[in-house]
């Protein structure tokens, strides 16, 4: 009896010690305790490298006076990460950021959180997707593309950014693609550079070390103007084809976010698109392209973006109507 | 012999005391990381990539790469010692490892693994560096018509598995080709066969299955078996390796990296696929076959022996083009990255210097490996004197932990208790569990291969012909199947009494 009564005794303590923080918390200046940064997949992939690096450059640039965590979970084509961080109602202390998965899972019905059910918070870096053939490919220019029947291309996985700009070519252009899918970008490169696939749509990263070697050749871009790193090198636009797609690398919080820890991390993650730091160990290392954009245009890109997936998928019949 | 300078020198610039701890480190974690089931090399990687990137440049990516070999030589431990694979790559080691170590010869199978990966190891090393460009250059000829052609050529190898009830064997074979449909269609994107479950959407990990079906069916035999209360009793010198196999498995030893090596180098297939046509080829030319799969020497030699060189394989496309061809070395790519080096077929012209440090760490690595290893068999191998009564609770505690830590998810618990249960049954009911795992990592391969190859020609089956490479495999694939049945007929033949 005695030892039950210690026991409410000491909740009762706790719960007002709790309290107390509360208080505080809630008068004090945010952020006032570790903040994590969740990332659905596993270490090493590219949603890891995106999100540690952000927390290397924040740590430099001294931006918080707490420490940034960086915690993978990872499974189910990232349904288990992303639930989660949807399940944080209104804490400021969680981040994740944005893959195609994001969209392409719940759109699957592989998870019942979309991305309605986050806040946007800002993009930091943008990727265009670069066209290229081999170098032994008898298409020199993208003149030579027009003429032709049919091509093949590649993909990782059955949806993805090349499948979705395969078909906006198609609808464009009215050239046949078919796209194979497989199981990593190193097989869709090894299919390109040997020749099994006509042409080949990947990231400046992987694509611009094998045309300064020789062995692909760029012939588009799809960015609305062309690149900085391949000044000779027209985009899908320039063509003529309205196809323009790119890959935002961008920030998300749980839904509900206080205005306060909104307006925090928008101008954080502003700080760090703008730091050379940023440019050193990120665009220059994965030749990202800079760009920013805030919550709110950071907002309309993600309705765009799920509205292109959306199309894509209910046409290949992968969205059950 | 420009390479083997080179890789000479590479060797002397590995030995600073930086990149000797890094290298230390790296095959530490990665003997821990093949020991412990569920955790493979490429989840082993991942998890130190932070903390490699910290030693920056060569370092870092001699202690990843420490991991990977590391784990080859880790993961035949537990495979030998208690039938449970430590990761996918050393599941044929299970086979007549296991079967020694029940017979009392834990030290001489556990011996042997350590020389076969060592051996294994200098052959793909010295491979590596003298054949890197040129057989890089060959794996872009592997396109999806080639790859299916290889797939047909192994499973034909791979009959010779089977057990000896051809239909039995089958059985398993396409049970393991079913499982291995489970998950989104890799092609065409709906689910197949995942009843609704979400977990299941990706498919079923094969360490999940391969763990569950050795290991786990293993112990729940022996929860069926009466105690006779009599100790048993080992020789001490059943705990140490014995030299005088090297001799008898050269050829083996030998043969089997050789192969593993160049089937190794082809991205997609990775180093499980190569065990399983090591392990085939060894058993298809022995001259006693019977002797596989009941605790042969040569048996724990070949898969060890291969998937040491496939894992030096591995890393041809990576250094040599940039091209990671599997989940380890698409890590080993991340961690070039943030070292700051740009991966691509420029690196070995930008970065000689780096890369052959890296080579010449391998070789550093693979020593320091073969001690420690040697150094740690007499105690490893007196696992065998701890009574079951202690020792299978620790098991089922640390093989249910490594399969939950792959993804933090129950349901792989449950489908590692399930494919227990479907072990447990096989045994019983005299089914090899050999031809369901080969099923399970080959069977999707090929599967790929042949729509990926239809989605290229539009349905046009002639483009399997029309490429010499997958003709030549086609053919041997043919030659593999018939010339047995021809041999046994024409023997059958001459048999016949004269006067019929």
């Amino acid at each position: 009896m005695r030892a039950s009564k210690t026991l409410v005794l000491l909740l009762a303590l706790t719960a007002s010690a709790c309290g107390g923080g509360n208080a505080t918390e809630e008068s004090g200046a945010y952020p006032l305790k570790d903040v994590t940064m969740i990332v659905p997949f596993g270490a090493g992939g590219g949603s890891d490298v995106l999100s540690r690096t952000i927390a290397n450059v924040i740590r430099e640039l001294k931006i918080l006076p707490v420490s940034l965590l960086v915690e993978n979970r990872p499974g189910s084509s990232g349904a288990i990460g992303y639930t989660y961080v949807a399940k944080q109602k209104g804490n400021p202390y969680t981040l994740a950021t944005v893959s195609v998965s994001f969209f392409t899972t719940p759109l699957l019905g592989a998870s019942e959180f979309n991305f309605r059910n986050f806040t946007p918070v800002a993009a930091i870096a943008m990727s265009p997707y670069i066209m290229a053939v081999r170098e032994a490919s008898p298409y020199k220019t993208f003149d030579d593309v027009k003429k032709v029947r049919r091509l093949t291309t590649g993909t990782v996985g059955v949806v993805s950014d090349p499948v979705l700009l395969a078909r906006m070519l198609q609808n464009a252009s009215g050239i046949t693609i078919d796209t194979v899918p497989f199981d990593g970008e190193g097989e869709v490169m090894t299919a390109a550079l040997g020749g099994h696939i006509d042409f080949m749509l990947g990231n400046p990263g992987e694509i611009l070390p094998q045309i300064e070697a020789g062995t692909l050749r760029p012939l588009a871009v799809s960015t609305a103007g062309r690149l900085l790193s391949l000044p000779a090198v027209p985009s899908f636009k320039e063509l003529g084809y309205p196809i323009e797609h790119v890959q935002l690398r961008g920030v998300v919080m749980p839904p509900d976010m206080p205005q306060e820890a909104l307006t925090f991390w928008e101008s954080a993650l502003r700080r760090v698109a703008e730091s050379p730091e940023w440019k050193r160990e990120y665009l220059d290392r994965f030749r990202d392209e800079p760009r920013f954009l805030g919550s709110v245009e950071f907002g309309k890109v993600l309705e765009s973006t799920n509205t292109l997936y959306t199309e894509i998928m209910s046409e290949l019949g992968l969205i059950k109507r | 012999m420009e390479p083997l300078i080179l890789l000479g020198e590479g060797i002397v610039r590995a030995t600073t005391p930086e990149l000797l701890l890094a290298t230390l480190i790296g095959v530490l974690v990665g003997l821990v990381v093949g020991v412990l089931p569920g955790i493979g090399p490429a989840a082993g990687t991942a998890i130190m990539l932070p903390v490699a990137v910290g030693f920056g440049g060569a370092a870092a990516i001699a202690g990843l790469a420490g991991i990977y070999y590391g784990a080859m030589f880790g993961g035949a431990v537990t495979s030998i010692l208690l039938g449970i694979p430590g990761d996918a790559p050393s599941v044929m080691t299970v086979i007549d490892g296991h079967a020694m170590a029940k017979r009392g010869e834990a030290g001489r199978a556990l011996g042997m693994s350590v020389y076969a990966s060592f051996i294994g190891g200098v052959i793909g090393i010295v491979l590596l560096a003298l054949l890197s460009v040129p057989v890089a250059q060959a794996a872009l000829a592997f396109g999806p018509t080639e790859m299916t052609a290889l797939m047909c050529f192994a499973l034909s190898l791979v009959t010779v598995l089977g057990g000896r009830n051809i239909i039995k064997g089958f059985t398993a074979l396409f049970l393991g080709m079913w499982v291995g449909m489970i998950g989104l269609d890799p092609i065409a994107g709906p689910t197949r066969y995942t009843f609704g479950f979400v977990a299941l959407f990706e498919g079923i990990e094969f360490t999940v299955i391969a763990v569950g079906l050795y290991g786990l069916s293993e112990i729940f035999v022996s929860l069926g078996q009466e105690t006779t209360g009599k100790l048993e009793r080992y020789s001490f010198r059943s705990l140490l390796p014995n030299l005088r196999d090297l001799v008898e498995c050269k050829a083996v030893l030998v043969w089997s990296s050789l192969v593993s090596f160049f089937v190794g180098v082809v991205p997609g297939v990775g180093s499980t696929a190569s065990t399983m046509l090591a392990y085939a080829t060894a058993k298809k030319y022995s001259k006693n076959p019977d002797e596989f799969g009941r605790g042969s020497i040569k048996g724990v030699a070949a898969p060890e022996a291969a998937n040491n060189s496939a894992s030096y394989a591995a890393m041809i496309p990576l250094f040599a083009l940039g091209i990671p061809g599997s989940g380890t070395t698409a890590v080993l790519l991340g961690g070039l990255l943030m070292v700051g080096l740009q991966p691509g077929p420029l690196l070995f012209a930008t970065n000689p210097d780096f890369v052959w440090t890296v080579f010449g760490s391998f070789w550093i690595g693979n020593m320091m490996l073969v001690v420690l290893t040697t150094l740690l068999i007499p105690v490893l191998a007196g696992i065998v004197f701890i009574s079951t009564a202690f020792l299978y609770p620790i098991v089922i505690g640390l093989v249910l932990l490594g399969v939950y830590s792959i993804h933090y998810a129950m349901s792989d618990v449950t489908i590692a208790l399930i494919a227990g249960a479907i072990g447990f049954v096989m045994l019983k009911l005299d089914y090899s569990p050999v031809p369901l795992v080969l099923g399970l990592v080959l069977g999707p391969l090929l599967e790929r291969g042949v729509r990926r190859t239809l989605i290229v020609s539009e349905g046009n089956l002639s483009i399997f012909w029309e490429s010499p490479i997958a003709l030549g495999f086609f053919l041997l694939t043919l030659g593999v199947i018939l010339i047995p049945i021809a041999m046994k007929r024409v023997a059958a033949f001459r048999a016949l009494p004269p006067s019929l």
